[in-house]
């Protein structure tokens, strides 16, 4: 064996050492690295796309809106036999009004002062 | 040889990545665990230091932490990438201070070896450490890849962004260099001449 040889076997050596012994991460790095890990994930469930889930998706929200046309549809015209709230609520705003402008009238403000 | 490097066709870190990104904390545990020793034990035996390692380590992860949502499967490795920043994290430190001090080096004691052995063990530890501190940055880096982590020269190519060619002559440069570094050491490391 030539002096070549021997020194390339005893690289070889200390090759074969430093892999069988790498150097060991040190668990407080693991556990920096996991922390990272944590802080940097998107969790799925924050922003818009947490909402869309937390309504059940694309099925979820067209029952929620189809819901809500059906009940604006009903309050706006209603079928035969129904009461008319929306009529019922305008009509007593209007009745409101003008007991409110009985009350606060010139003449009210008069008697009460007199 | 013995090569860690993962199958090239099938990249199971890539789809733990994914499913990192889809929000999965266990996916960030195992790719966590197999990919930190790696990425600490390459950046050990280039920078020679331990707390700088940890560093370069974390760095690295937090980037692949970072560009996980938009990592684009079957571009690039992702154990690839993450010995690419690596490699380039080390370079940025070593071209700030050169000198890499060997004293912090340790290899850790097994109980069942007798004292002369650990010290023949640490010295031969210390003389490899101390001998790849004299190489060159590039070269270091190329020997350690090949002949310690035991990647194939493609992918070392790809960590170090330079032509297969370029790092058969890396290495090859790199291995005579140690070789003449460690010369009439071989009888205090305990080799037989």
């Amino acid at each position: 064996m030539t002096d070549k040889d021997m020194n390339d076997v005893a690289l070889e050596a200390l090759f074969e050492h430093a892999r069988a012994a790498p150097p060991q991460a040190p668990q407080a790095l693991m556990a920096r690295v996991l922390a990272d890990a944590q802080q940097v994930q998107v969790t799925p469930r924050s922003g818009l796309l947490g909402w869309w889930r937390a309504l059940g998706g694309a099925p979820g929200l067209g029952g929620l809106v189809t819901a809500t046309c059906v009940g604006f549809w009903l309050g706006v015209a209603p079928p035969a036999g129904m009461p008319d709230l929306a009529d019922q609520i305008l009509v007593q705003a209007t009745v409101a009004d003008d007991i409110t402008a009985d009350i606060t009238s010139f003449g009210w403000d008069d008697s009460e002062e007199g | 040889m013995q090569h860690f490097s993962p199958d090239p066709t099938s990249d199971a870190e890539a789809a733990l990545l994914a499913r990192y990104a889809a929000g999965d904390g266990v996916a960030a545990r195992l790719l966590a665990a197999q990919l930190t020793p790696r990425l600490y034990a390459h950046a050990f035996r280039v920078l020679g230091e331990g707390a700088e390692a940890e560093d370069v380590t974390q760095e690295a992860l937090m980037r692949l932490w970072k560009i996980a949502p938009d990592w684009r499967a079957g571009e690039a490795k992702v154990s690839t990438w993450c010995y690419r920043v690596v490699a380039n994290l080390c370079t940025d430190r070593l071209r700030k201070h050169r000198a890499v001090p060997l004293e912090d080096v340790a290899e850790p004691a097994d109980p069942s070896q007798s004292a002369e052995q650990r010290l023949q063990q640490a010295a031969r530890a210390d003389a490899l450490q101390a001998a790849l501190a004299i190489l060159p940055d590039r070269q270091r880096q190329a020997v350690v890849l090949r002949h310690i982590e035991g990647l194939a020269n493609p992918e070392i190519a790809a960590i170090l962004e330079i032509g297969v060619e370029a790092v058969e002559s890396l290495t090859a440069r790199g291995k005579r260099a140690l070789t003449a570094a460690l010369v009439g050491q071989r009888d205090a490391l305990g080799y037989e001449t």
